[in-house]
Formats: structure tokens, sequence, C-alpha cells
């Protein structure tokens, strides 16, 4: 029972993580910057919308403006840092560095503004807990992650393959020299991706601090494990990414039946390594 | 005085890790924000064999070095073979699986609660109590340091380093080993570190994971980009520079609670500062 309680809750949290490497893939397959920063975005989420509702805003609405919020920083970061360093032909390695510490800044900054400790952040349906069938106990806040981010995931999917929009964007990040030429201005699309990807990574950034609290250096544990979801789904496929990560999240859960929930790290880790090991181009990979 | 003795015999200590860090984010190109854990390895170990007194001060110092060359090595040969980003996230993962180990395996490192009571060091059975005597010993690690950093960087093998860096399948094609050369400055950056934990646990007497944390790996970081990559002397300024800028902040009476918040700020901010104005930092060579 213990057993199925575990698989059941790693599907629910799976479901957020495998949004923040939907997520984070959309902008490395498309930027190819490794946007370590997006963690920040993933933080900031959360503590705009906790400020939000602690002032009597509706979720709903709290969740739409902390959104906004987490847009305009990842355009921010886009136009002020990442098209920068590209203009200036910076290398790799340098982009790693401005991402970190433009992470260290976020990260900081919230800590400086709200506290450096774990912030209770609670609603009343998010805790009230609801009994399934099987002896499963679910809180209103699980609900509400699993329905909103298998939502999110497959109105992504459907966003990339359907729009225009979703179609210059693959198209970018599938050639970048022809999309130059086309006039399809990948430039802008950076900054297009970079907006949709952080008003999606902040779905999971408000819903999973209702269930474990707000913490300002909370978001680098998450994006860890959804860059070896991105890595291990196979760069440039979002189902996979998706899928991994709620395959992994779901293994590290089983994990706890066997081992106490501070080596999950290991346990992802791990994953991380036999794939490095025997499949490095992970299991959905194009071409 | 006493004050500038600790400043002095830290800044030393951390021009070791400072070479380290330079010898994998200059000289390799590879980015990485493990170098904390590494240092972190050779404190213990070395905190370890001097309190159960299996082993004097200059073997247990031996033995943490080849420990953190074994384990550098081990971090980043499965990266070397693949894509540069995936050393990130391997980076990413080993650090925060270290913080994890040294916070919760309370039997070999005492925990969260830190390891107090580290013998001081001592040479050939006479123990250095004095804080000028461990002044000369950490100044004649750094000037050993030092020598080895610059011997390097002059020899045919420094060289292929640089050309490494240059362009990576020309030093291949003239029939020269890549894997190896990188493997090699790997294990030196390990040796490096391992040193510097040593010492750092013998001076200060006591340990704990705040140390070697995220934050700490981010500082030597922004140490070897304020500095400059390459040049020995990048290696030198970057330590000394930033271990006193924190003095400097505390002139502007920031609440003791956001000291760290606020040092962890100004690191970030330089990072994204030398990145996009002075990747070459302030003594070095262009990253």
């Amino acid at each position: 029972m213990l057993a199925l309680q575990l698989l059941v809750n790693g599907i629910v949290t799976g479901s957020a993580l495998g949004v923040v490497a939907v997520s984070f893939a959309l902008i490395y397959a498309t930027t190819r910057v490794f946007h370590v920063a997006h963690a920040g975005v993933y933080t900031l989420g959360g503590y705009l919308a906790w400020s939000l509702m602690r002032h009597g805003v509706p979720a709903i609405a709290a969740l739409l403006v902390a959104m906004a919020g987490c847009v305009v920083l990842g355009s921010l970061i886009q136009i002020l840092l990442y098209a920068r360093l590209e203009r200036r032909g910076a290398a790799q390695l340098v982009v790693l560095i401005a991402s970190l510490g433009a992470l260290a800044v976020i990260q900081n900054l919230i800590a400086a503004i709200y506290s450096p400790d774990i912030l209770n952040f609670s609603a009343a349906w998010a805790g009230q807990v609801v009994a399934l069938p099987g002896g499963l106990r679910l809180t209103g806040a699980q609900i509400a992650t699993v329905v909103l981010d298998f939502a999110a995931f497959g109105a992504t999917l459907v966003f990339a393959h359907r729009t225009l929009l979703g179609k210059r964007i693959r198209a970018v990040a599938s050639n970048p020299f022809l999309a130059e030429i086309t006039r399809l201005e990948p430039r802008r699309v950076h900054v297009y991706v970079m907006a949709i990807a952080s008003a999606l990574v902040c779905l999971p950034g408000v819903l999973g601090p209702l269930d474990y609290g707000l913490q300002p250096y909370g978001g680098v544990t998450p994006l860890l494990t959804a860059t070896i979801a991105m890595i291990a789904g196979g760069i440039g496929s979002l189902a996979g990414a998706f899928g991994l990560a709620v395959a992994i999240v779901v293994l590290q859960n089983l994990a706890l039946l066997v081992m106490p929930g501070e080596w999950s790290i290991g346990v992802t880790f791990a994953i991380f390594v036999v794939f490095m090991l025997f499949r490095p181009r992970g299991l959905f990979a194009g071409k | 005085m006493d004050y500038l003795y600790s400043y002095l015999i830290l800044a030393e200590i951390y021009v070791l890790l400072g070479l380290s860090t330079n010898l994998l984010v200059g000289v390799v190109g590879i980015f990485s924000v493990s170098q904390a854990a590494v240092f972190g390895v050779g404190a213990y170990i070395v905190g370890d064999c001097l309190l159960s007194g299996t082993l004097s001060f200059l073997p247990a110092l031996a033995l943490a070095a080849v420990a953190c060359v074994l384990l550098n090595v081990l971090i980043s040969l499965p990266s070397l073979r693949v894509s540069g980003d995936y050393f990130v996230v391997t980076s990413f993962g080993i650090q925060l699986l270290a913080t994890a180990t040294f916070t919760n395996w309370t039997w070999g490192t005492g925990g969260a609660n830190g390891m107090p009571g580290v013998p001081p060091p001592d040479l050939f059975g006479a123990s250095i109590e004095s804080t000028r005597g461990i002044l000369a010993l950490t100044t004649m690690a750094m000037t050993l340091g030092c020598l080895a950093f610059w011997l390097i960087l002059r020899a045919p093998f420094g060289r292929k380093l640089r050309a490494i860096r240059e362009d990576e399948l020309a030093v291949a094609a003239a029939g020269k080993g890549v894997l190896g050369a990188k493997v090699s400055a790997a294990a030196m950056a390990g040796a490096f570190a391992g040193v510097a934990g040593g010492l750092y646990a013998t001076y200060l007497s006591f340990i704990d994971p705040s140390s070697f944390d995220l934050d700490a790996s981010i500082l030597l970081l922004t140490m070897v980009v304020v500095g400059g990559a390459r040049t020995l002397w990048g290696s030198i300024l970057g330590p000394f520079l930033l271990l006193a800028l924190p003095q400097a902040l505390t002139l502007l009476a920031i609440p003791t609670t956001y000291a760290a918040t606020s040092r962890q700020l100004l690191y970030g901010g330089l990072l994204i500062a030398f990145a996009l104005f002075r990747p070459q930092g302030l003594l070095g060579e262009r990253l």
C-alpha cells in the first residue's frame, strides 16, 4: 500500500518536474544555452504567488501574475545577457558563467527581500486531503499539480506541432542558419522561447512549494533532475524529457522504500551516470 | 596582527583552490561548480585521519591528495567523452551529492554539526601550533603550488593543453592524445584541492558542510573569473581580492543574517559583469 502511495506521489511530483524539463528542453534545443538561471525563474514564480496570495489575491489570479513576472525575468535574461554575449561571440563557458551569476543574483535577491529561511506556503484548498479508492490520499495541491502539469505538457506539445509560432521555433531549433536566411528571425524567436518557457516553469514553481514550502535556493535540485531527464530523454524530444522526468521521480520515490530521503539526489545522479556510460544520446534523441 | 595572519593563511589556501579551479575551468575549459566538494573531501580525510590518530599530518595530506586526484579524474572522465554541457550536470550533481554526504553521513563527517577539534598540523613529530608557524606552512604550500602551476604551463605539456583549448581537432590530428592531457590536468586540479582541504581543516580545527557547498564552489569560480584564466598572477590575485571584499561589505553595516546573502549577491554580480565586459578577468587570458 505504501508502495502504491509512493508511486502516485512520484507521478504527481514527476509531472511537475516534467514541465520543468520540457521548458528547459525548449530553451536548450532552440538557443543552445544551458540556462542554469532557469532555477531562479522557477523560484521567483513561487515567491510572487506567495506574496500575492498572502494579500488575499485569488489563487488563479496570483498564478497568472506570477507567470507574467517570470516571463519578464526570462525575457530580460535573454535580451540583456544571452543575446549580448552571443553578439560578442562569447564562448559557451562564458555564457554558462553568466547564467550561474544570474542564478546567484536572483536567489540571493529573493533571500534578501523575503528571508533566507524556508517559508510556509499554504492555502486551505491545497492542504485538504482527498481519500481515493485503494487507500490513496492526495492533497488538493497534489491534485492541482497533476492535472495542471499534464495539461501544460499537452498544451506545449500541441503548440509546438500545430501552431505557426511553434513550427517557427522548431525550425530555428533544427537549423539556425537556414532560419536566419529565410527570415524566421532566430534572435526574436529566442526571446519568445525564453518567455514561453519561463511562463511554463512558473506553474510547477508555484504548485510545488504549496506542498514543500518556499526556499530561495530550492530551485537547483529540481532543475538538476529536470536536466538529467532532458538528457536521458534525448535532446530535442519534449515527450522524452517529460516521460523521463516522471520515470526518474517515480524511481526516486520508490527508492524511499529502501533508503532515507536525504539520499534521493544519489538515485537521480546514479541514473545520470548510467545514461552517460551506456547511452549518452538519450532514449528518444532525434538526429 | 592575528587578523592579518588569518586573512593571509586563508587567502593562501584559496590560492591553491584557485589554481585547482583554474586548471579545470581556464586550462581544460570545462565549467566546474564542484571544486568545493573535492576540497571538502580533502578536508574531511585529513580531519578523520588526524582525529583518529591513524596517520600524522604529511601522510594524511598525501592520502587526501591521492583521493582527490582519483575523485577528480572519476568525475571528469565520463564527461570528457561527451558534450561540454553534460559536464554542467555532472558538476552540479557531484556538488549536491557531496553536500548531502557531508551533511548526512554522521559517522564519517560529524554531519551538519561539523567536525570539531581537528589537531594542528605537525611536521616530523613537531606540532605547529602558532599562527605564524601555520602561515609559514601555507606560504610554503602555496609557493610550491604556484611553482608547479607555472612549470606545467611552461612545459611542452602546458603548450599542448593550450593547443587543445584553441583547436581540439587539430591537436588530435597531429597525433597528440587529447583525452590523456585533459585527464592529467583534472588530476592535478584534484591534488591541489586535496592539499588545500587538509591545510584548511588543520588551520581552522573545525570543519562543517557549509564551507564546501555550492556557494563555496561559486566563490571559487568567481575567483578564477575575476582574477583571470590561465595565468599564475590571475590565480593569486582572485583569492586575495575576493577574500578581502567581505571585509569591505562589513563597513556597509549589513545585518549579520544577511551577510552571507549579500556576499553571494556580490559574487553573482561579479560573474555577470566579468562575463559581459571582461571575460579575460583582471590579469588573465580570454576564457
